[in-house]
């Protein structure tokens, strides 16, 4: 597999203004092995070429098989293969491997292709900008690029579509939704204090199920945090009408407040948030931590405490960029194995053409090259244009967000009532979704007789591998 | 229309929809049958007061013997005689037996009062294990809860089996999903410049009055109050009808004046949803993509996507202190937006200039959740579009719109409409005593003219399921019988439910 592929690069070497390298994947050349060889000498994988060349898209998802030895032919992960060469090189700082790979990267590469083809597009910015130190210019073009066309419909269409097709984010919210509600059951006044990137689409169940709550429907005051590099604060307005009139319509006497021009989550306070004494406060935080600078983290959870909330819901995906930050090829390589996930998810649940699928890719894109390019030159401009540049989704796994909150917070376990709305929930998606909930702290036993209750969050997989993670927490 | 037809509580807006469509749907004048207000029972009768626990109790009847419980004393008798032990069976009831009813034992609850006791004891049980028990029947594929077991099989039966519809034309199997949706799309959330509360205070103050005395009989809430037949003419319904003006029992009053507008509003929804469907199809998409395409040539680099030919890289790479043309690699993010041609059926039909406005709602805490969707929708077409010769027009053009066999239909309620006089008060009531709401609502199609497809106004009902339901078609001769019906008809309905429960149920 690998050979039939490095052998289609030379082939398009060969017709070089060929810019359309699927052409020539079905072509082997023996030219090719010399360079197969060369880079891949680890491996013995002079395989027949394969018969099916366009059908490498979704199987085989275990990105722990490095060796290609190990997959079924026809479905090596050619674009993983190739992308890890290249970062191993550039870390090495081996300038004509780069070079070759670079080279050949970008003849195979699309991100109108499938799987392999987007990740090796996606991937491949990002080397490009690392290798030659231009990610901060690459990522503000994109950026820029990207806010041009952002508007408020296209951003709503985009992740509402989504949350139809694939519970990626549905499922932090009816968790989270579900814990907020049964934390802050029975109080009149309820606070929350929402910081995630979701438009707000996880408000209108919870005030449907405020509205038809058994007790005296409570007062509900949001307060979204708006960071100030966030791509969604320009939509705001548009959303906060929505939420206000939706509230209107079900009863729910709301207050919508929105704060901008924060800089620094842990900059935020009581007095900034307009907390008062009497509201019971759910902090509600998705996507939002990873996006905090790491060293900040634990300042975050710090002024978390300092709400004095009632409980706190955590959701974030599961991938570790965080602890590898200073290792570029472990970064890359979770970062790849990360998105290799991801990607597989989409192209399972879009159809093939769906331009929300592109623009989530397209969203994915800018996320790898913050994460992957942009820290070279982190000391060389000033701190300033990499603020204003955008966060990087420094990602942790929900053990590692564990350890950190443990240290202000209490786990929450989930409740079966939550537990079976979030069940229910992945029901009605397409297969390959499943909850998992984490072993017991206590043993197998009698853990069903404890608590009902599962500690340190619940985990959303997608064929097998976790992939959000959801937790809450108490004082 | 109504979205969850599964539960036999729903929201009673939607219960006296469908009831008041049902009354005219045959567009002649019948004989009006006068049905009792749930809760209204015979002054004469022997009011029974049973405690919580008896009221839960499955198997009030035990035996001594083997402590086998049962339901009914019978039972036990006959159980006895097993045990040799005496038993006795009771004589067939006098006809003259005296008429009991049943009063719920929540002090807060409308049927705690002796006037509003429920007419069987099976259906104060039902009562307050609905409104006040714990719900411990959940679905196991969409987690709702019951707290009667036979509710929860009937709903079991038909979860997921049928659709959410917005306006724009959206289809949801997911009730979660389609309130997300709901709330952001533009077919109900528009809101801006054009804000005209005024037209629904106007609603209001028109069609309350009209409530107090139109006369049509008040169709039966589904669940806990199958009228005894015992009961039937009541010729003081009307004042009796109203105990929401009597500040006793709480959350009438308002709850009427609700239902009022909800019903008010539906006549004008037909509009709403054809203003969406017609928008939706031409201009949005066009003008998303336009848009789309333009920010895209703003961004420059309008090239073939694979324009960083490797030769440029290659050049790149070797020379890092010359980077590649960054523009040119970038261009891909722009160039791809370029990529939405067949996305052109926008989940939300946005884009149309010619919004509907919507006035803000006053807070209504006791409709059910899905009923107040709707009526966000009804009240956007009420406030644009109060004749309901426009929503006629509105009809046609929604079924052309892509319910081609409804139109015929519509055309001849145009005709059947101009038949009838606006306001057709009390257009009658095929309901008959005893099949009650519940059939209706789970669109029990033996009362209604079999020819009549169902229409979906509101873009709220099922679009798929198979079942006719008599709300679709209700909302369709709301048109004609005006608002008075349909209000009066939304004011019976309203009068009945803890709108909490119902809700929560729903």
């Amino acid at each position: 597999m690998d050979t039939t592929l490095y052998t289609n690069y030379n082939t398009s070497t060969a017709k070089d203004n060929q810019t359309h390298s699927n052409i020539y994947k079905q072509s082997s050349n023996g030219e090719a092995a010399a360079i197969v060889t060369d880079m891949q000498s680890s491996t013995n994988s002079h395989q027949p070429p394969s018969q099916n060349n366009h059908t490498h898209t979704s199987t085989s998802l275990s990105c722990s098989t490095s060796d290609p030895g190990d997959q079924p032919p026809g479905t090596g992960k050619w674009a993983s293969k190739l992308l890890k060469e290249c970062a191993r090189a550039i870390s090495e700082r081996d300038s004509s491997k780069i070079h070759h790979l670079l080279w050949m990267l970008n003849e195979l590469a699309s991100p109108y292709g499938d799987c392999d083809q987007k990740l090796a597009s996606y991937f491949l910015q990002a080397l490009f900008c690392k290798a030659t130190e231009s990610g901060q210019r690459c990522y503000k073009t994109l950026i820029s690029v990207a806010e041009k066309s952002h508007s408020f419909d296209s951003a709503r269409k985009l992740i509402l579509k989504f949350q139809e097709v694939s519970p990626w984010t549905t499922f932090g919210h009816v968790a989270s939704n579900g814990v907020i509600l049964e934390a802050l059951e029975g109080e009149t006044k309820l606070h929350i204090i929402d910081i995630s990137n979701t438009l707000c689409t996880q408000w209108p169940t919870l005030l449907e199920a405020l509205a038809t709550r058994n007790d005296e429907t409570p007062h509900l005051k949001l307060t979204v945090v708006l960071t100030n590099t966030s791509i969604v604060g320009s939509v705001m307005k548009e959303v906060g009408q929505r939420m206000e009139k939706f509230a209107r319509l079900m009863g729910v006497p709301f207050e919508f407040n929105v704060i901008r021009g924060i800089n620094r989550l842990c900059e935020l306070s009581k007095e900034g948030l307009g907390v008062q004494e009497d509201e019971a406060i759910a902090v509600n935080c998705i996507g939002a931590m990873r996006r905090v600078e790491v060293e900040e983290r634990d300042a975050v959870i710090r002024m978390f405490q300092s709400l004095r909330p009632r409980i706190v819901t955590v959701v974030e995906e599961e991938a570790d960029v965080s602890s590898t930050r200073n290792d570029f090829v472990n970064s890359f390589e979770e970062c790849l194995r990360f998105y290799t996930i991801y990607f597989d998810m989409l192209e399972e649940s879009f159809p093939p053409t769906s331009n929300e699928r592109l623009m989530l890719e397209r969203e994915c894109s800018r996320s790898i090259l913050r994460i992957l390019a942009c820290d070279g030159d982190h000391h060389e401009e000033n701190n300033t244009s990499i603020e204003s540049s955008g966060e990087c989704e420094r990602r942790e796994r929900g053990s590692q967000w564990a350890e950190r909150l443990k240290e202000g917070f209490a786990t929450v376990g989930f409740s079966d009532d939550v537990v079976d709305d979030v069940k229910a929930l992945l029901k009605r998606y397409r297969t390959g979704w499943s909850l998992v909930l984490p072993p017991p702290q206590q043993g197998g036993d009698n853990y069903h007789h404890h608590h009902d209750q599962y500690s340190s969050g619940i985990y959303l997989t997608w064929k097998e591998d976790p992939v959000v993670w959801a937790s809450a927490w108490k004082p | 229309m109504p979205v969850d037809l599964d539960n036999s509580s729903t929201a009673s807006g939607e219960a006296s929809v469908s009831s008041s469509g049902n009354q005219t749907v045959p567009p002649k004048f019948i004989p009006k049958k006068k049905r009792n207000l749930p809760g209204m029972p015979d002054p004469d009768a022997e009011v029974i007061s049973l405690s919580p626990k008896a009221l839960l109790a499955t198997n009030r009847f035990v035996c001594e013997i083997c402590s086998k419980g049962f339901q009914r004393d019978q039972n036990l008798q006959l159980h006895r005689r097993g045990h040799n032990l005496p038993w006795k069976l009771k004589q067939r009831p006098n006809k003259e037996v005296k008429k009991k009813v049943y009063v719920c034992p929540e002090l807060t609850c409308v049927h705690h009062e002796p006037s509003r006791a429920l007419g069987d004891l099976t259906g104060i049980k039902k009562h307050f294990c609905r409104k006040h028990g714990e719900k411990k029947w959940k679905c196991d594929k969409c987690s709702k809860k019951y707290a009667v077991q036979s509710d929860w099989k009937a709903h079991s039966k038909i979860c997921g089996t049928r659709e959410y519809k917005c306006d724009c034309g959206t289809l949801f199997s997911r009730r979660d999903s389609f309130i997300t949706h709901r709330a952001f799309c533009d077919a109900l959330a528009e809101e801006s410049a054009r804000d005209q509360p005024q037209v629904i205070v106007n609603t209001n103050s028109e069609s309350e009055p009209k409530l107090t005395t139109s006369d049509s009989p008040p169709p039966a809430p589904p669940s806990e109050a199958p009228a005894p037949p015992a009961l039937h003419q009541s010729t003081s319904l009307m004042s009796s009808v109203f105990p929401a003006q009597n500040p006793e029992i709480p959350g009438n009053p308002p709850r009427i004046i609700d239902e009022a507008q909800t019903t008010t509003a539906v006549i004008g929804s037909c509009s709403s949803s054809t203003t969406t469907s017609s928008s939706s199809n031409g201009g949005a998409n066009s003008s998303v993509f336009a848009s789309l395409f333009a920010s895209s040539t703003a961004s420059g680099s309008l090239q073939s996507p694979q324009a960083p030919a490797f030769t440029d890289l290659i050049r790149a790479v070797s020379r890092p202190d010359q980077p590649a043309d960054l523009t040119q690699s970038s261009s891909s993010e722009s160039i791809s937006l370029c990529l939405s041609t067949n996305h052109g059926s926008s989940i939300f039909g946005t884009g149309g200039q010619e919004r509907r406005q919507y006035a803000p709602p006053p807070p209504q805490p006791t409709l059910s959740a899905t009923a107040l969707l709707q009526k966000a929708a009804q009240m956007g077409a009420t406030a644009t579009n109060g004749s309901f010769l426009r929503g006629l027009g509105i009809v046609s053009s929604l079924s052309s719109s892509g319910q081609q066999d409804n139109l015929h239909w519509s055309q001849r309620q145009v005709e059947s409409e101009n038949a009838l006089a606006p306001p057709c008060l009390g257009l009658g009531l095929p309901c008959d005593g005893g099949s009650g709401l519940k059939e209706l609502m789970m669109g029990t199609p033996s009362i209604f003219d079999p020819k009549q497809t169902t229409l979906d106004f509101l873009g709220l009902g099922m679009a798929a399921g198979g079942n006719p339901s008599g709300g679709l078609s209700a909302l369709i001769t709301s048109i004609g019988g005006g608002l008075d019906v349909a209000a009066a008809a939304a004011s019976y309905g309203g009068g009945e439910f803890s709108g909490k429960d119902i809700g929560r149920s729903s």
